[in-house]
């Protein structure tokens, strides 16, 4: 029925759909898998009118389909619903549903209500949902508001339904009510794509699966043909080389941190590690597994319902950020740079010496000495090789690389002996992305930093850490005790992570 | 172009200065009366008021607040120390202290309410104006207190070499607040949560403490603003402080202070007041009809706005490309 071809897009530094081609059947549940920007998400979005592909086609019916905008592809019967629960809370159930189709039901500018609420009610019959359609929507559960989006993609006439990660906000009992509906949708004969990256889900509703790697299509097959451990070996596994960096320089007989059994109520849930002195610790997990919250809860950031940090042997309370960094010396890169990380509109020197600014003012006045700040930031335009004509440059004008350059030196000028790295390349091109992994493993290696490196890209964690934990579902669910430092180091860690996910399943 | 030149130019405060001497010539120029030692002075007083007035609101935009409330409190304040000095018989100096004091409570029930409740300062601001107005006018039901001490008086009235000390002091308060904000850490603390408050608070900076300071200060301000303002009326005026709200933001924001927050500079917030006064003072010269003024400030705080906005998206298009 709906047919893609040849697509392929290309982002800034990245390709992220390279001529992939799918099938789609009417009737069928179609299981899109992959790793976290392994290129799903930007399929479905050029599927359904936010993005335009740069080159490929996609066929209705084997007829060419053009959609111009979210709105056209709507009129066409392409509809999304969104990972988020994207509603409006303070609207009634009804309003939701036809929140688009007012002016069908509106006379003279008045809007005709009832006729609006008969309409909504059999949508809402169709998805089993048993709120009067007056009920506002910021009442209901999360399933319930997933149901309400899944109501108003029907009642525009669907014949394409994307489902973009919609289990992602509801339990596992939950999803299966969700899945009930959409075995409904199926007998209509509706084209159902569903994104994810939960495995199970796959073998227990889909009949197809495609996987996606690095924006290539790895291969389209029915479920029926296909083992648990093949999908996890094309979700992840990887043929060309992956360089993998040896450090000596770890010290096995210091603990600088433990967690034990930290735990927050749907974040976290018991999680336990130790980090050792001039270590990189990999934390490998997907978008939602549970690991930028256990850097929150471990920072200070989140509180924590249960569980205990021991730094350098003691029993720790990290009770604020300011108290992480200035207390304990913890340093959060976050991945989030731009919003969290710099200050965009000011400079380089600044930004350097945030952090620091209590320590190099005189003790009266507080007043800042420029000399100390010039020094840092020469040193740290050297030692990082920061890009710029000179340190009263602004921020925002740097390339990615060198923006995250700046934020790591920030950290490094505070003489943190722990750093968290979280997703320190996402949005960095190829080239400086080797850059900062030399940097990471050269803080851990020569300036015997213990580092916390948290990422969704398996090359990524394999090529730096020492170890690595595995993170799925707010849980630990293993541990690569020791990367291997050889050639093929990524295919026994990949295969020995797949045994994870499979043991989990 | 050398570089020194280069950096004149675009400084944001050159266009504005320059505005200002072009200004100053029409009008001693185009007029007799403007260029008068007399006028002079009298100008030199009434900016440097206007400074202190600018500064309630500077003092908050930069953290990304406002304080609608500046003009109350600086009426409190006045009436507090007019009864202490005029009704009840104390000293100058601890009805001054007083009046601070009233300044420094009110600005820090402000900061405690918008940054510890989190509830947007605008709102909390526009109510706690009425309240503090509400308590000026119910204590004193209108009427001013008169009987005030020379030694208030002569603040802002006095002078040294023909420069007033109003002037001397409103520049020695600029100084202070550039180096505050420039070099001392909480005052770059300050400038840090008003270009991004996350930003900041990953950089271990307690953006509510330092809220809370911002309207303590520009209660401060306020306060100060009005004791200046009893020095030099003679006497204390419940009314001080209406007609504050417009003055402190077209000072602010002709000043350069950025809506957004994240930037102050002291020498613009002189050259606004400066413009202003200017503007005002040739309306008058010019026997334009008063009740016009009000016209031209609004208009002026259009144009000062145009330009903030003018200059953020100058700023973002530079960064994305």
């Amino acid at each position: 029925m709906l047919q893609v071809k040849n697509i392929s897009k290309a982002f800034p530094g990245v390709q992220a759909l390279d001529d992939v081609s799918i099938d789609f059947q009417g009737g069928e549940l179609h299981g899109l898998l992959g790793e976290n920007g392994a290129g799903k998400s930007t399929l479905v979005k050029i599927i359904c009118g936010v993005y335009k592909q740069d080159k490929g086609q996609l066929f209705y019916n084997k007829k060419p389909l053009e959609v111009e905008s979210v709105k056209d592809a709507s009129s066409k019967g392409i509809n999304m619903v969104m990972q988020e629960l994207q509603v409006l809370n303070i609207s009634s159930v009804a309003e939701n549903i036809m929140i688009d189709k007012f002016d069908k039901f509106s006379k003279g500018g008045f809007i005709n209500w009832r006729r609006i609420h008969k309409e909504a009610q059999q949508f809402l019959d169709f998805v089993e949902l048993d709120v009067p359609p007056t009920a506002l929507v910021g009442y209901l559960s999360p399933v319930q508001k997933k149901m309400v989006q899944i109501a108003r993609a029907l009642s525009s006439q669907s014949k394409i339904l994307l489902l973009d990660e919609p289990t992602s906000s509801i339990t596992d009992k939950e999803a299966d009510i969700l899945f009930g509906i959409l075995n409904k949708l199926k007998e209509q004969g509706i084209v159902l794509i569903f994104v994810t990256h939960k495995l199970e889900e796959v073998f227990k509703y889909c009949e197809k699966a495609s996987v996606l790697r690095d924006g290539k299509l790895i291969g389209t097959k029915p479920i029926s043909e296909l083992k648990q451990k093949e999908v996890i070996r094309m979700m992840i596994g990887r043929e060309e080389k992956i360089e993998s960096y040896s450090n000596e320089n770890v010290n096995r007989s210091k603990k600088v941190l433990e967690v034990r059994n930290l735990s927050r109520e749907n974040k976290v849930h018991d999680v336990s590690l130790d980090l050792y002195e001039g270590e990189v610790l990999g934390i490998y997990g997907l978008i939602g597994s549970g690991r930028t919250e256990f850097a929150r809860l471990l920072i200070g950031e989140d509180k924590k319902d249960s569980g205990e940090v021991i730094l350098n042997g003691k029993k720790i309370e990290i009770k604020s950020l300011s108290e992480a960094i200035y207390k304990y010396k913890m340093g959060y890169v976050t991945e989030n740079r731009k919003e969290e990380g710099l200050f965009l509109m000011d400079n380089v020197r600044r930004n350097v010496n945030v952090v620091v600014w209590p320590e190099i003012s005189g003790n009266l006045l507080k007043l800042i000495k420029n000399k100390a700040e010039r020094d840092n930031v020469k040193k740290m335009i050297k030692e990082l090789d920061i890009r710029v004509t000179n340190s009263e440059q602004i921020v925002g004008n740097l390339s990615g690389g060198n923006q995250q350059k700046v934020s790591i030196a920030k950290w490094l000028i505070a003489e943190c002996e722990i750093l968290i790295f979280d997703e320190p390349t996402i949005g960095i091109d190829v080239g400086a992305k080797k850059y900062i992994h030399k940097l990471i493993y050269n803080l851990a290696n020569d300036y015997n930093k213990s580092i916390i490196l948290i990422s969704s890209d398996l090359p990524e964690v394999v090529t730096i850490s020492n170890r690595i934990i595995v993170f799925n579902n707010k849980k630990v669910i293993g541990e690569v005790e020791e990367v291997p430092k050889i050639e093929d180091s990524y295919d026994q860690v990949s295969h020995q992570i797949g045994e994870f996910y499979l043991k989990k399943v | 172009m050398n570089k020194r030149a280069t950096a004149l130019i675009t400084n944001p405060n050159f266009g504005l200065g320059l505005a200002a001497i072009i200004l100053f010539v029409i009008l001693s120029v185009a007029t007799g009366t403007f260029f008068t030692a007399t006028n002079l002075f009298s100008i030199a007083r009434t900016m440097s008021l206007y400074v202190f007035v600018g500064l309630t609101q500077a003092v908050v935009l930069v953290v990304g607040d406002m304080n609608l409330s500046a003009g109350a409190i600086g009426g409190l304040a006045t009436v507090s120390a007019g009864y202490l000095m005029d009704a009840m018989g104390f000293p100058g100096y601890v009805a001054v202290i007083a009046a601070l004091a009233v300044g420094i409570l009110c600005g820090l029930i402000n900061g405690i309410i918008s940054a510890r409740f989190e509830i947007n300062a605008f709102v909390v601001t526009l109510a706690t104006s009425f309240v503090f107005t509400g308590i000026n006018y119910g204590f004193t039901r209108g009427v001013a207190f008169t009987d005030i001490p020379a030694t208030v008086r002569v603040m802002a009235r006095g002078a040294v070499f023909g420069i007033p000390y109003l002037f001397l002091f409103m520049f020695a308060v600029l100084v202070i607040l550039y180096v505050f904000y420039n070099q001392n850490v909480l005052g770059r603390r300050l400038m840090a949560i008003g270009q991004n408050v996350e930003a900041a608070r990953f950089s271990g900076i307690n953006s509510k403490n330092l809220k809370v300071f911002s309207h303590t200060l520009s209660g401060f301000m306020a306060s100060l603003a009005g004791v200046l303002y009893i020095s030099r009326m003679g006497s204390a005026q419940p009314a001080t402080g209406q007609d504050w709200l417009i003055i402190s933001f077209a000072v602010a924001i002709i000043g350069g202070t950025a809506l957004s927050g994240g930037v102050i500079t002291p020498l613009g917030i002189f050259i606004g007041a400066a413009v202003l006064v200017m503007i005002k003072n040739g309306l008058v010269i010019l026997r334009t009809n008063v009740y016009w003024e009000q016209a031209f400030l609004g208009l002026l705080i259009l144009f000062a706005v145009g330009i903030d906005a003018f200059r953020t998206y100058m700023n973002r298009r530079r960064l994305v490309s």
